[in-house]
């Protein structure tokens, strides 16, 4: 591999890996404050990319936008993810996990009901939008912006990374500098005695939900604008996110972008080095040894104790 | 070779009847005087658009004989659904099989899931013509599939086409050949690395599977590779992303998929990135053919779309199965119509089916595609083509 082939790789990884960061959060975001595994992230993931497409058919781009035009298709493009995103994350709250929460239910039926709701979510969507892989219409024309250590990248990657990154820096001061965020971290820390010093639990975690689903959405219009949208979109991405917050450190925000970014880098450096069926070995060969050696990943923390 | 074969089924064949005579010992025709044939291939799932150009010919096929009135019996249609998997395949073979009224199916549709579902359907005596499973393998005497005829040229006929027109039209120095890891795909990368090295051509063979989350690196390894053309063994659903990561990366080479890429689909999926591909397929496009015209315009009236590809090729199996059914008047037995099939010669509109002792095809030609301003354009045969 040349030192330019290195850097291309090295970019390509770093867009990819901004992605399933943003995936990732949303895992650990839940399983900071609940200890929950939220398996139906992934369709969380899936239905913001039906979302975007949704919204994007409604207002229709046709051929050839104006530039300014193109920033308003993007932007409705992205808010249709976020409230699909949103609202699904909300309702599999309200309707999947707080009923077994009030019952005080062991953590394993959780982990099943939320496996259960996945493979009820991904079906459905199949059953609703066809089980056809569909395009997101085009809202501009994409050419190269500008080129990073001669690695050019163009406006898809640019608007994938810059949103990813907004995103994450939005999170992480809304987590550390707001109200909100206290309660969250509260909760994470000890919900038992946040209750007792007036926190309100359920709405914590029900916006909890609602921010993660916010992310995991509009990760899934970027993705779907980098590939295509299909019911069954989410499980692969969904699982490789999965497996960055824990190698980033469960219930840890920060982990979860250094872990997500780590496996897209080493995922797309094993393209060129070792070809593309290698690509989810080595990525899980990355958790293994992280594992191995740092049980509780890169910066394993819980969400109450990072800041 | 033909007589050996059928003293070789005789047997079992005597021996079956005998131990059925107990029973019912009708193992074909159904209680009503109808019988079905089956469709098995994806009507769900990533690929389904290929499983519903055939099925669409299939109905059609039927359709029109049960009109014609001149069949003492029904025919009804069955769709079993394998989503194009292996591993849901053995399922929709068993129900075909338990449904006693099947005597024929037509599929299975794609490569993997024909060997899974074969051993069955040869066990229980039904034949199944397959339009399009194209891995060379499938008819290898070693496997025992004896229910399964391939009616389409298979992929050694392809790839070696594709190999052909890289290396007498476009004189390519450097191809960068990828399977996507499926039965089908491995089985026509693999024959076109041969025709391509026997021509002299450098080949960089790479396996990237199904359902790959990001094309970007894997586009830009094709551009490292400074190949100057590539050969995608896949399906549509993958080569889609994949072509548009290709423009990005700004690959300016050619580039050349098979049948399992040949569909509207594709362009619809890709965009602008599918211009100028090149597609193969051992099927003609049924709507530019001259014996195909009626059947395209019947098609365009009852769906209300042009037959895509693999239509024309299941509605001639169809009929050729509806044929030898009338040959056999009203006994129709799943193990009598397989041996008939097995011998017949049948003029469809598309070309002439019939096989060889191995269930195998006969016949070689594969036809050009492109895609132009947006639509997969006929371009002819192949072997003409390059002359």
């Amino acid at each position: 591999m040349s030192l330019q082939e290195f850097w291309d790789y090295l970019v390509l990884g770093v867009m990819l890996g901004s992605l399933y960061a943003v995936i990732a959060i949303g895992y650990t975001l839940v399983y900071g404050v609940l200890q929950l595994i939220n398996f139906a992230h992934s369709e969380v993931f899936m239905l913001g990319a039906y979302g975007s497409l949704i919204v994007l058919q409604l207002v229709d781009p046709g051929d050839n936008p104006s530039a300014l035009a193109s920033i308003g298709f993007v932007a409705l493009a992205m808010a249709g993810s976020a409230l699909f995103g949103g609202m699904t994350a909300y309702g599999l709250e309200k309707v999947a996990y707080r009923p077994l929460r009030r019952r005080g239910a062991p953590r394993l039926i959780f982990l099943i009901t939320a496996i259960g709701a996945s493979f009820f979510l991904y079906n459905l969507a199949g059953k609703l939008f066809g089980r056809d892989p569909l395009p997101l219409p085009e809202m501009y024309d994409n050419h190269e912006v500008f080129s990073v250590f001669g690695a050019g990248v163009n406006i898809t990657q640019l608007l994938q990374f810059a949103t990813a990154v907004v995103m994450m820096i939005a999170l992480d001061l809304v987590v550390n500098r707001t109200k909100l965020g206290k309660g969250i971290r509260a909760v994470a820390q000890d919900a038992e005695v946040a209750g007792l010093m007036g926190v309100d639990i359920d709405k914590v975690i029900s916006r909890t939900f609602v921010i993660g689903g916010v992310l995991g959405g509009v990760a899934g219009f970027l993705f779907a604008n980098l590939n295509q949208v299909s019911y069954t979109m989410g499980f692969i991405p969904g699982i490789t996110a999965f497996a960055a917050a824990v190698v980033g450190g469960i219930g840890n925000i920060r982990g979860a972008m250094a872990g997500g970014i780590l496996i897209g880098i080493v995922e797309t450096m094993t393209v060129p080095l070792l070809g593309d069926e290698w690509r989810s070995v080595s990525a899980m060969v990355v958790l293994i040894l992280v594992l191995m050696f740092r049980p509780t990943g890169i910066l394993g923390q819980r969400v109450g104790r990072a800041a | 070779m033909l007589n050996k074969n059928i003293v070789k089924l005789a047997i079992p064949l005597a021996v079956g009847a005998l131990a059925l005579t107990g029973c019912s010992g009708d193992s074909g025709s159904g209680g009503d005087g109808a019988y079905k044939i089956a469709f098995q291939g994806p009507l769900s799932g990533d690929n389904v658009a290929l499983g519903e150009n055939m099925q669409n010919g299939i109905e059609l096929a039927i359709e029109q004989a049960n009109a014609k009135g001149d069949l003492d019996f029904k025919l009804e249609y069955v769709a079993a659904d394998d989503q194009g998997l292996p591993d849901k395949a053995t399922a929709a073979a068993q129900k075909v099989i338990d449904d006693e009224s099947v005597v024929a199916v037509v599929g299975p549709a794609f490569s993997g899931p024909t060997n899974t579902s074969s051993p069955l359907y040869a066990e229980a005596g039904l034949v199944t013509v397959s339009p399009s499973a194209t891995n060379p393998n499938l008819t290898d005497p070693k496997n025992g599939f004896k229910s399964f005829l391939r009616g389409v040229p298979n992929d050694s006929m392809q790839g070696a086409g594709m190999a052909t027109y890289y290396a007498k039209k476009l004189q390519a120095k450097k191809v960068y050949l990828i399977d996507d890891k499926t039965d089908y795909g491995v089985g026509l990368a693999s024959v076109a690395e041969k025709g391509l090295k026997d021509a002299g051509i450098e080949v960089v063979r790479k396996a990237v599977p199904q359902k790959t989350p990001d094309y970007s690196a894997t586009a830009k390894d094709v551009v490292n590779s400074k190949a100057d053309a590539l050969i995608y063994a896949g399906y549509y659903q993958d080569l889609a992303p994949f072509a548009k990561k290709l423009k990005d990366a700004g690959y300016k080479g050619a580039g050349i998929s098979g049948d399992g890429s040949n569909d509207a689909k594709f362009v619809e999926l890709a965009g602008d990135a599918s211009e100028n591909w090149f597609l193969t397929c051992p099927c003609t496009d049924a709507t530019v053919e001259a014996g195909t015209k009626k059947f395209a315009e019947d098609y365009q009236k009852k769906f209300n779309r042009a037959p895509g590809t693999y239509s024309a090729e299941a509605y001639d199996i169809t009929n050729m199965i509806i044929e030898q059914v009338k040959g056999l008047k009203g006994d129709v037995q799943r193990e009598a119509l397989r041996d008939a099939l097995a011998k017949a010669s049948y003029k469809g509109l598309t070309k002439t089916f019939s096989f060889d002792e191995n269930g195998e095809f006969k016949g070689t030609d594969v036809y050009l595609y492109q895609v132009k301003s947006g639509k997969i354009e006929y371009q002819g045969n192949i072997n003409e083509l390059v002359g």
